[in-house]
């Protein structure tokens, strides 16, 4: 039961430095435009996680449904965010520097790929549905 | 209430005719992501479209919060009834409709819209295939209706688990893709200067926006306690309801109508690509309209077991997918690219679902509280008339007057189609049930058992 609360604390704090990384990467893009993406996007990933991080850290170990359902919640909208950077870092539109919008892409693809294993575990352990 | 199948068996799925155990209910959160997931669909995005061929920004969101507004009023009141009873639309429409009128009910709300629904969304799968590869064969919009419209009811046949997944984590990212797309359109296309100046060559009366947009989502209105009956607090899917429906679907009727009216498309998937946002973007959102018209799929099959109470969930997604797909097909090869289906469809809608519901807050709240004095109750043997006359009469009767001052401009209450079809159909019920049950005279007709199934 422990365990859930490290993991969803973990995967959080892992959600917000990723988040942070690619909003200090945001003047470094090269063009107005992918500034706003990445502080946009970071954004997200750094709110959400910042929000929901002291949530899942005062609830009881033990109540793992009321653990899970926050980190649920924060993982999703993280994870899309992720999602966000694998699409879009590389579009003509963004005009970022190719070496940052590599960076964003594979960052992207991290959020992304934790994000979906993080999700698929703490429902398997916790038994609430990905629909949260 | 809502207690009292604790024991019986859920032969459905998704308690599709029994109330809702208390260790199953959501968070108002919860309940309100549910919603937010259900309006991420590019029809929505599609609807702003319809608007900027009507207005000019300002007033495209003044009919957007007006029409809005009414919704969420409307939905508000529906869904409360839904996390009062935990019981979802096709039950409680057996109190103001009668066991068989509330099969006539589903037939209007969800079973014959959604089969429609289905056709509109695998038609824009059609479009948005078309603009990433065109000058195929197989990649004409009537093609590509046609063999994306019978993946998806394959999928939804069986339910493959990885594109349930992406679909659930592509919903947040979707909204900020209407974000970015918006934002990049004013920027591409002049700034906010040129967008508050933009305009159609004319500009419709309020009336018709208002009826549109409260037409949109109407049918969304009269199923919100599909969702409300999962929330923990019986106010929970009316807030939830509220807040999605005012604020994010005026962004994105807003959203839709400035890129339209920026880009001069007609297509959102067209700006889209023009703005340079990248093929990834537009297989997101090829995904979104997957796994929405999935949803679609299952929806209008629960109505129709409602209605029958035969075949199963699986069997009749096979027999609406092929009916859907065919009309998405014709739909495509006899009208290309026009809006002009999907318009219609939206006016329409806001003719003779709204009244449904309107008979529903009128028994649910006046009637059975101050009159009859009676709690909704469900469970096996409880009886329900057949059919409540008055509530048949005043839905289609509402619905007529509706269409009737849109389209003919019979002078009724507000002029607003929809508005007098809800306001026609809400007082005709009462005046009639009251009246007939002060006179004693029996205005339901026959009795229905509930089975041990809740059917």
């Amino acid at each position: 039961m422990v365990e859930v609360r490290s993991f969803a604390l973990a995967s959080l704090t892992l959600m917000l430095v990723l988040g942070a990384v690619t909003l200090a990467l945001a003047p470094l893009t090269g063009h107005y435009r992918g500034s706003y993406l990445a502080l946009f996007l970071g954004g997200v990933i750094v709110f959400v996680s910042a929000v929901y991080l002291p949530i899942i850290y005062l609830r009881k170990a033990s109540d793992v449904r009321r653990i899970a359902v926050p980190a649920m919640q924060s993982l999703w909208v993280s994870t899309s965010m992720g999602l966000g950077y694998v699409v879009t870092a590389l579009a003509p539109y963004f005009q970022i520097k190719l070496w940052v919008a590599y960076t964003l892409f594979i960052i992207g693809w991290i959020i992304l790929l934790y994000g979906l294993y993080a999700l698929l575990k703490i429902s398997k352990e916790t038994g609430v549905p990905l629909a949260v | 209430m809502g207690e009292s199948n604790r024991n019986v068996r859920d032969v459905y799925g998704d308690y599709a005719t029994q109330v809702i155990p208390r260790e199953e209910l959501k968070s108002t959160l919860n309940i309100f992501m549910v919603y937010m997931g259900v309006l991420a669909v590019i029809a929505a995005i599609f609807a702003g479209s319809g608007l900027a061929q009507m207005y000019d920004p300002s007033t495209t969101i003044l009919v957007a919060l007006i029409g809005n507004a009414m919704l969420a009023v409307f939905g508000g009141l529906i869904a409360y009834i839904g996390g009062h009873t935990r019981a979802n639309t096709y039950m409680i429409l057996r109190y103001p409709l009668g066991r068989i009128g509330a099969m006539i009910g589903s037939l209007i709300v969800s079973a014959i819209p959604l089969i429609i629904w289905f056709a509109v969304e695998t038609w824009l799968f059609g479009i948005t295939v078309n603009v990433i590869y065109p000058g195929h064969p197989l990649t004409s919009i009537a093609a590509a209706s046609l063999w994306g419209g019978l993946l998806m009811m394959l999928t939804a046949y069986y339910g493959f688990k990885a594109i349930a997944i992406l679909s659930y984590i592509t919903v947040p990212f979707w909204y900020a893709l209407i974000a970015i797309g918006f934002f990049a359109a004013v920027d591409l296309h002049g700034g906010l200067d040129a967008l508050w100046s933009a305009r159609p060559e004319t500009i419709a009366p309020l009336g018709l926006g208002i009826t549109y947009v409260f037409g949109l989502y109407a049918s969304g209105c009269v199923i919100t306690s599909d969702v409300s009956r999962y929330g923990v607090k019986k106010w929970s899917g009316s807030v939830a309801w509220g807040i999605h429906v005012l604020v994010f679907m005026t962004l994105l009727l807003f959203a839709g109508a400035s890129m339209t009216l920026l880009t001069n498309s007609p297509n959102v998937i067209v700006a889209i690509a023009q703005i340079g946002l990248g093929i990834g973007a537009l297989l997101l959102a090829i995904l979104g309209q997957w796994t929405t018209n999935d949803n679609n799929l299952w929806s209008a099959a629960l109505a129709w077991i409602n209605i029958t109470g035969k075949l199963n969930k699986r069997q009749w997604v096979v027999i609406i997918g092929i009916i859907g797909t065919l009309i998405a097909a014709l739909w495509g090869g006899v009208y290309g690219m026009s809006l002009e289906p999907f318009i219609n469809f939206g006016v329409f809608l806001g003719y003779f679902i709204p009244p449904v519901g309107a008979v529903l807050i009128a028994d649910f709240y006046i009637l059975s509280k101050f009159v009859l004095k009676r709690e909704y109750k469900f469970g096996p043997g409880t009886r329900y008339s057949m059919v409540n006359i008055p509530g048949i009469v005043a839905v289609f009767a509402g619905g007529l007057a509706g269409w009737l001052a849109s389209t003919y401009g019979t002078p009724l209450p507000t002029g607003i189609g929809t508005a007098d079809a809800i306001i026609v159909s809400l007082l005709l019920y009462l005046a009639l049930t009251i009246g007939f049950h002060k006179a004693g005279v029996k205005y339901e007709v026959g009795v229905w058992v509930e089975k041990p199934t809740g059917f």
